[in-house]
């Protein structure tokens, strides 16, 4: 195996570097290209924020592409100083390549661990490969394993299970009150980063509405904008409070803007049964937190949603030592399939080797022996020379076969090659 | 004569099968695994299957509080499987199969107490009468299913109340959910149950009107149940009264409900017992 994963990521990268070196669509077709015209390998870029990887896999009488190299052509590529990118760039081989891929495809080296995304950008970027003919023998087998991977990983562990973000904290939660969303009205009072953020997931809920309040009108109105929603004067705040179904709240206000009384008295009573979840985001916080009664109205603060997604985390932790079994099983039947196929026609061409002489030795003798022997005899002799040969190449092969996957495997094979005058 | 091997089937029958579900819904619930809800469903199958020919075969009344147990129990056997199917995520069987072995445990209970020279449910000898049960039995199950809804929506509440975390908890169905359904149940029980004591009124007036039966268990704790559904619908319709209350109203429905099925029926030949 003849395979360099080449890259960067969150870890070794700072994001204005990563942001430079990210690839769109006509970089990806062009990069592709050149690395398969130029180096002469089969490649596969992965692209996602987190990260900027390269898939190189050669023949293996070839010299291997190192990082030194891939610098330059990311350099050239991006604009970059080769020297701004080198210093960040790690690069694993063989076998230890084929690990990388597959943990970043099961999660296990992503910010969020186990987040599920990656997983689809990996097969993005095996597609892409295959689009534009860059995936030869070693990639076309390397993508589905880990894919393969990636997918044993989430259904026999519970790696990639439960909400690991706030926004997705609060998602689940909404879930446990509304069955429905598209009869609902979501209320943004305040136009905090975590408000828009928890929106944009909400949004995916696809709700009939949502309306946005805000001290400043042209701050509601710019936001209103931006998701799609409507505008509401911030006099109105408990008209929109009666209407809304699900409430967001980030305002910077120093005391609470929704105290009970107010609830109670001017919110609640047009409400009639009607349920209402207030994901209150702000500190300190915007609603009194006694409004909340389990039933009509559930309040979840910023540490309610929290504690969620730390609860979540701590939980998918406790999966990686399962997870990376999988991996490493993956791995090594991975590499040990690779190098079977790779022996397979050495294999071949020695068997053939022995047949021819098997027939030199034996056709001559027959030939001496003719009309001394019975049918029965010549049987007998023929399938003695085969036990022979089986015997005699059993070891040989078997060894190739159990060979340690890169250097010993790779060592043996020429071995044999030479040994029994086999022609590459 | 040969005898069918149906023939043979009793309550432990379709009791084990139930509780084997059961084990197995709970088993699911502590380690999720496809095999274990296969091996639920298989079960909880066998023992709908085994309940049915039972009752097909066995034909019980639903005017004796065996016979009426058991049926009850067969009709939340057979929503048990339809919500297993359909709410595939939801651990619907750990709440719904309890009711379901109760009632047939409490009907295996009660055999011994079943009435003798009981007319064949629906043999036309008292078609008003089997009107009446029917009509009941129907009613019984949209109050058991308001029941169950309403024990959900309690559990579900107060892990909303509790902020626990929803991903680390066997899943239910929304509070939006339980509450239609519970209303559903009610709406639909409502009607049937009036209809249903109306009848029994009338047959009680004009054939067995005597002032121990007006005040039998079954004929208050009945009325009780109509009386509770009425502030029910009352309550829902006309009022912002919190869903919670209405759920535990509805598990108190329930209470009465049991109580009038276990009790003994006026209208059975030999009192006392039934």
């Amino acid at each position: 195996m003849n395979l360099r994963a080449i890259g960067c990521n969150v870890a070794s990268a700072p994001v204005e570097l990563r942001e430079k070196l990210a690839f769109d669509e006509a970089k990806l077709r062009f990069a592709l290209a050149e690395l398969t015209a130029r180096y002469g390998v089969e490649a596969a870029i992965l692209g996602t924020c987190n990260r900027v990887e390269l898939y190189l896999a050669r023949p293996e009488t070839g010299s291997p592409v190192h990082a030194p190299l891939v610098a330059e052509f990311l350099a050239e590529l991006h604009g970059v100083r080769p020297d701004a990118i080198h210093p960040h760039l790690y690069e694993h081989a063989d076998s230890d390549a084929v690990r990388h891929l597959f943990r970043v495809a099961a999660g296990l080296d992503s910010v969020v661990l186990g987040e599920d995304q990656i997983a689809a950008q990996v097969k993005t970027a095996f597609e892409s490969a295959q689009k534009f003919e860059a995936a030869g023998s070693l990639l076309n087998a390397l993508f589905p394993a880990a894919l393969r991977t990636s997918k044993r990983v989430r259904t026999e562990t519970g790696l990639g299970a439960g909400q690991v973000s706030v926004a997705s904290a609060a998602v689940a939660y909404l879930r446990e009150i509304f069955e429905t969303f598209t009869d609902k009205t979501v209320l943004v009072i305040g136009a905090g980063e975590m408000a828009q953020l928890t929106l944009t997931h909400l949004k995916a809920l696809e709700p009939a509405g949502v309306l946005v309040t805000n001290r400043t009108a042209e701050k509601a109105a710019a936001l209103a904008a931006e998701c799609g929603g409507a505008a509401v004067p911030w006099e109105q705040l408990d008209d929109a409070l009666a209407k809304a179904d699900i409430v967001l709240s980030t305002t910077g206000a120093s005391e609470p803007i929704v105290p009970r009384r107010r609830f109670k008295e001017k919110v609640l009573p047009k409400r009639g049964r009607r349920k209402m979840v207030v994901f209150d985001m702000a500190v300190p916080r915007d609603f009194d937190p006694r409004i909340d009664d389990g039933d009509r109205v559930s309040l979840f603060n910023v540490d309610d949603l929290n504690r969620v997604r730390d609860q979540q985390l701590a939980e998918r932790r406790t999966h990686v030592g399962a997870a990376e079994t999988i991996v490493d099983g993956e791995v090594s039947k991975f590499v040990q399939d690779w190098n079977r196929r790779k022996d397979g026609p050495v294999i071949g061409k020695l068997t053939d080797e022995v047949d021819r002489l098997r027939e030199a030795v034996l056709e001559p003798l027959l030939a001496k022996l003719n009309g001394k022997l019975t049918d029965a005899d010549r049987a007998y002799i023929e399938g003695a020379f085969r036990l022979f040969q089986s015997r005699l190449l059993h070891g040989p092969i078997a060894a190739l076969r159990d060979s340690a996957p890169e250097a010993h495997g790779l060592t043996l094979r020429e071995a044999l090659m030479k040994l029994f005058g086999l022609k590459g | 004569m040969t005898v069918s091997p149906l023939q043979g089937i009793t309550h432990a029958c379709f009791g084990l099968s139930y509780l084997l579900a059961l084990g197995f819904e709970a088993a699911r619930l502590a380690r999720p695994s496809k095999g274990l809800r296969i091996a639920s469903l298989v079960a909880g199958a066998a023992g709908v299957f085994a309940h049915t020919a039972y009752i097909a075969i066995n034909q019980p009344t639903p005017a004796a509080p065996y016979g009426s147990l058991l049926l009850l129990g067969w009709v939340l056997a057979l929503f048990y499987l339809y919500g297993s199917f359909h709410y595939a995520r939801q651990s619907w069987a750990v709440f719904v199969l309890p009711v379901v072995i109760a009632l047939v445990g409490l009907s295996l209970l009660l055999a011994h107490d079943s009435p003798v020279n009981v007319p064949a449910w629906l043999s036309g000898d008292r078609f008003w009468g089997a009107v009446h049960g029917t009509l009941i039995l129907l009613a019984s199950v949209g109050v058991s299913v308001g029941f169950l809804a309403s024990v959900m929506y309690l559990v579900q509440s107060r892990r909303v109340k509790n902020k626990v975390n929803p991903t680390r908890v066997v899943p239910l169905l929304s509070l939006e959910r339980l509450e239609t359904m519970n209303r559903r149940a009610v709406n639909v029980a409502f009607p049937l149950l009036t209809a249903g004591l109306l009848v029994g009124t009338l047959l009680l007036r004009t054939e067995h009107d005597a002032k121990e039966n007006w005040l039998s268990v079954k004929v208050l704790s009945t009325a009780g149940l109509w009386v509770v559904f009425l502030l029910l619908m009352y309550l829902r319709y006309a009022t912002s009264v919190p869903a919670r209350r209405l759920a535990a109203l509805s598990i108190i429905a329930f209470g009465l409900l049991l109580i009038a099925l276990v009790a003994s029926h006026p209208f059975l030949a030999g009192g006392a017992t039934g």
